[in-house]
């Protein structure tokens, strides 16, 4: 997994919790590499999962929350960080869409050897729009943080129906979205 | 919000180990960028080289197109002058044997010997035809078949066709119709002598392959919407007409209704081919209604143009006509071949004017100077000097010594349009094919004296 997303998940635990916090907690986590996570670098996804569980236990917090929490933080990131990606975009769906053909090709650009996750859209009669996440990840509750802040940040009130499944090795998660009437 | 807010900016000092962990992780991305810098580097290295042999392939492969885009060009430079050369080597030798044929015609013959002499002009004409229809396929091949685009009376064009295959198809005992429509009495700019080619092979296949009835030739000019005219030419025999199968066959070279058809008729093959392409290159088609049985029809259709004005008419006078009038002529003939000297000598004997005879350029400028004579005949390819230099030296000094101008023909081989035009320009005042026949350089003399005003009426 990036290192991108180790290094925004502590950015956004510093800022609610201070540095001081943060840095016994991965003290505590037992880290390959000590938490010396670099933006460029490959680190296992069970690290980030790790520091969750630990982040959430000190704050007492539902691990599930925290996930959504940090979509929708990753979220501003990418708003910051790559406003390429919504030039043109008409609204959340739209962009939802082009997140399987434009942005991930992007990534692959860059990080051939990346396992990505993929998102399946479908645009359904009375105004609904489905997403189906799947991943060899357990991240659909860091994707539906993901998901809510994309519809927030189009300014669309949209209710999200999410439903999970897991099948064999893989998470699946489907958002049924529906525009308030 | 499970989480608190944000708090305060944190102190200036840091603790040891997140200075540590920091600096771990800038040096991972150090060395992580530095590998991806060294592959960025190779990649770019291999992409060069991909370039450079990819400029390398595409430098060797333009040298090779190029290479064998100047063979080709010179193939087809190659095969233009085989054509050129076999078109002069061979209607030499066969102006020998038709000019022989009708000298002996001339001379006195019995009638058993009489027969023999028609079948050798006979054979010889034959052969004559075949090789043009060879020549004439090489050039549609390459490209190179020319037409002479120049006013023309349809009349005419029946006056012709009547002449060539009316006594022919009696012969047969078939009868022989012409019709012309009012709308094609007119003038219209064509290639009469492609014109004439295409309708003689669909008459002389017409009356070839038809043993009883008739057959029949149209003429008819029907506007066409561009502002020119289609000049439609049907010719309908009551033969025993072509399956279905067979009909698009024989439009291609080389191909008869079927093989059976060359044993009993012979032919080439490729009279239909020709006529198709000349159709095809003025702007027409040729195309087939045929029931077996029922007899055929050929129709071809060509593009023309109409025309007002006048053309350069015969004025009816007949070859013989034209043959009495130039007897009292002095004529100066340069030719090198022995045979084709002979051929000259024989065939404007019966005319009765007086001839003589050089063999070559040099020699007809001198023999000109010193005799006044009424005309020239100009053989083009001579040794010691061509008939092109001899016509430019006499035209000089014609033009010096403030004289009329001579009438210079041009007596070829080199029978091409092109080349024909090049004489033309180069002072000559007309051109006669070789091998000729003594009605076609009869006409071409007289034409050629009426012309400069000599013509003794």
């Amino acid at each position: 997994m990036k290192g991108i997303i180790f290094v925004e998940l502590i950015r956004m635990a510093e800022s609610v919790m201070g540095e001081e916090a943060v840095d016994d907690i991965l003290e505590k986590v037992n880290l390959e590499n000590d938490g010396a996570f670099s933006a460029v670098g490959n680190y296992p996804c069970r690290e980030l999962l790790q520091i969750v569980d630990a982040v959430g236990a000190e704050l007492g917090a539902p691990v599930e929350a925290l996930h959504k929490q940090f979509g929708h933080w990753m979220f501003g990131r990418f708003v910051e960080g790559y406003p390429t990606f919504f030039e043109g975009k008409t609204d959340g769906f739209d962009m939802l869409e082009s997140i399987e053909n434009e942005v991930h090709v992007e990534v692959r650009k860059l990080y051939p050897e990346v396992e990505l996750p993929t998102f399946a859209t479908e645009w359904l009669a009375g105004g609904q729009f489905k997403m189906i996440y799947a991943s060899e990840r357990p991240l659909q509750h860091f994707c539906h943080g993901l998901v809510e802040a994309c519809l927030l940040h189009f300014k669309q009130d949209v209710s999200i129906e999410m439903t999970e499944r897991k099948d064999g090795g893989s998470f699946y998660a489907e958002f049924l979205m529906q525009t308030a009437a | 919000m499970y989480l608190r807010d944000p708090i305060a900016v944190p102190a200036d000092s840091v603790s040891r180990r997140r200075y540590l962990r920091e600096r771990v992780a800038r040096e991972e991305a150090e060395a992580l960028l530095e590998g991806k810098s060294r592959e960025l580097y190779d990649a770019n290295q291999r992409l060069q080289g991909l370039l450079s042999t990819m400029e390398q392939a595409v430098h060797e492969r333009t040298q090779e197109l190029v290479e064998s885009r100047v063979a080709a060009e010179s193939a087809n430079e190659a095969k233009s002058v085989f054509l050129a050369s076999m078109s002069h080597e061979i209607r030499t030798p066969l102006n020998g044997i038709l000019g022989m044929a009708q000298a002996l015609d001339d001379s006195g013959l019995s009638d058993e010997q009489a027969k023999l002499v028609t079948i050798l002009g006979d054979s010889g004409r034959l052969l004559l035809a075949i090789i043009n229809d060879v020549l004439d396929i090489s050039k549609i091949e390459a490209g190179k078949l020319e037409f002479e685009i120049i006013p023309y009376q349809l009349t005419e064009l029946l006056d012709g066709m009547r002449h060539h295959y009316q006594f022919r198809a009696r012969e047969k005992g078939l009868e022989f119709h012409t019709e012309l429509t009012p709308a094609a009495r007119c003038l219209v700019k064509t290639d009469p002598v492609r014109l004439q080619q295409v309708v003689g092979n669909l008459l002389s296949n017409a009356i070839k392959f038809t043993e009883v009835g008739s057959v029949t030739l149209s003429v008819d000019v029907i506007p066409h919407r561009s502002g020119k005219s289609v000049l439609s030419i049907k010719v309908k025999d009551t033969g025993p007409g072509i399956p279905k199968a067979q009909q698009f066959r024989l439009f291609e070279r080389f191909s008869q209704a079927n093989a059976s058809v060359t044993r009993v008729h012979g032919g080439t093959g490729l009279g239909l081919a020709i006529s198709r392409h000349i159709c095809e290159l003025m702007e027409g088609e040729i195309s087939l209604r045929s029931v077996p049985g029922e007899g055929a029809e050929f129709h071809a259709k060509v593009m023309v143009e109409e025309t007002k004005g006048k053309v350069a008419q015969c004025n009816g006078r007949s070859t013989t006509d034209a043959g009495r009038s130039l007897s009292n002529l002095r004529v100066l003939a340069a030719e090198d071949n022995r045979t084709n000297q002979v051929v000259l000598k024989h065939m404007l004997k019966k005319v009765g004017l007086t001839l003589d005879i050089v063999d070559n350029g040099e020699k007809a400028v001198q023999a000109w100077q010193k005799t006044r004579y009424d005309m020239v005949l100009m053989d083009i390819n001579m040794p010691v000097m061509d008939g092109i230099e001899a016509t430019r030296r006499i035209r000089e000094l014609e033009s010096r010594n403030m004289q009329e101008p001579t009438p210079i023909l041009a007596v070829s081989a080199n029978a091409m349009v092109h080349q024909v035009a090049g004489y033309l320009s180069k002072g000559m005042s007309g051109h006669v094919a070789k091998p000729i026949s003594r009605e076609s350089l009869v006409e071409a003399m007289a034409t050629a004296l009426r012309a400069e005003g000599r013509w003794p009426e």
